[in-house]
């Protein structure tokens, strides 16, 4: 295990969590994440927020949506004169 | 006569025009080449941008919060898209370049709120300022918490991720939801990559907060709500 101690470990969730780490940082917080459990359980929460959060913000369009869309395009091509 | 050249001449040619006879044909043909060109922009249009529509919308409910104010926003984002498309480079990220436009067509519809918000120095704020959640449960209660935050319905989610101010809000969305890579965030917000690393930090620490407060609200301590299905175990 290298440099990575608690604080620095907690600072980068974010990165790892998002895939935003070099190779080395990965192992080296992967090594610290495996015998601490204070920093895994942070990791948890963020993790479980970001589950959440993708869970709430399924939202699907209106179908009337795409026919608006496509509607207001044909306007505007007819609009325009060549 | 090739296609490409007949919808580059301008329609009120008089040669074209006026000539009766063999012009005559070349007036339909230039015609209908035109009308070709209108259909295969909108048929590529179509197939390419319109696909992208269901997440740009859910991006534009985080925007506007509200599903008519997002429908409102999506369809002049199109719109936009659409008169600009010549400038569309295909091949590159047409994703990011389609929430780049609905970004800048956010802050113009919205401009004056938008301009507040900004000027709040939000990104100056120290850490201190924004609470701490960290220490808000002991290790052995972070199992139940997680299950409670689990728990939680979507419309709970979504207020608390509506309570946090807007920048913050949205590159936890396009981070956490959409999965986009810090540089496209930044890209489409228009901020250099440290100012999304620090927004994301912080929409998620208010976040947490906030979410841990509500999980708090529903009873995730077991030794009262016995009576509760569901929350906590």
């Amino acid at each position: 295990m290298a440099e990575f101690d608690c604080e620095e470990t907690k600072r980068h969730v974010h990165e790892y969590l998002h895939n935003e780490l070099s190779e080395q940082e990965l192992t080296d917080i992967t090594a610290h994440l495996a015998n601490c459990d204070s920093c895994e359980g942070d990791y948890d929460v963020e993790n479980t927020i970001n589950n959440a959060v993708s869970r709430a913000c399924a939202d699907v369009p209106p179908q009337e949506l795409t026919d608006a869309i496509m509607g207001r395009i044909r306007d505007i091509q007819n609009g325009v004169s060549h | 006569m090739s296609p490409f050249v007949a919808s580059r001449l301008p329609s009120g040619n008089p040669f074209a025009r006026s000539s009766r006879s063999g012009a005559g044909l070349n007036s339909k043909q230039m015609k209908s080449a035109d009308e070709q060109a209108k259909q295969t922009q909108i048929a590529e249009f179509e197939q390419q941008a319109l696909p992208l529509m269901p997440q740009l919308y859910g991006a534009a409910l985080r925007w506007t919060r509200n599903p008519s104010d997002a429908e409102d926003l999506v369809q002049e984002a199109f719109a936009k898209a659409f008169v600009a498309w010549a400038q569309y480079q295909q091949g590159t990220n047409l994703k990011a370049w389609l929430y780049r436009i609905m970004t800048n067509t956010h802050i113009n519809m919205y401009n004056k709120r938008a301009k507040d918000q900004a000027k709040g120095g939000l990104d100056e704020l120290e850490d201190w300022q924004l609470g701490s959640a960290e220490s808000v449960t002991s290790l052995s209660s972070r199992s139940a918490e997680l299950e409670a935050i689990d728990n939680l319905p979507s419309d709970t989610i979504k207020n608390a991720l509506h309570e946090i101010p807007e920048e913050f809000r949205m590159v936890v969305y396009y981070a956490v939801v959409d999965g986009l890579p810090y540089a496209e965030i930044a890209e489409i917000m228009g901020t250099p990559v440290g100012t999304v690393m620090s927004r994301l930090h912080r929409g998620k620490k208010l976040l947490k907060k906030l979410l841990s407060e509500y999980a708090q609200q529903e009873g995730y301590d077991v030794s009262e709500t016995e009576e509760k299905q569901g929350s906590g175990a």
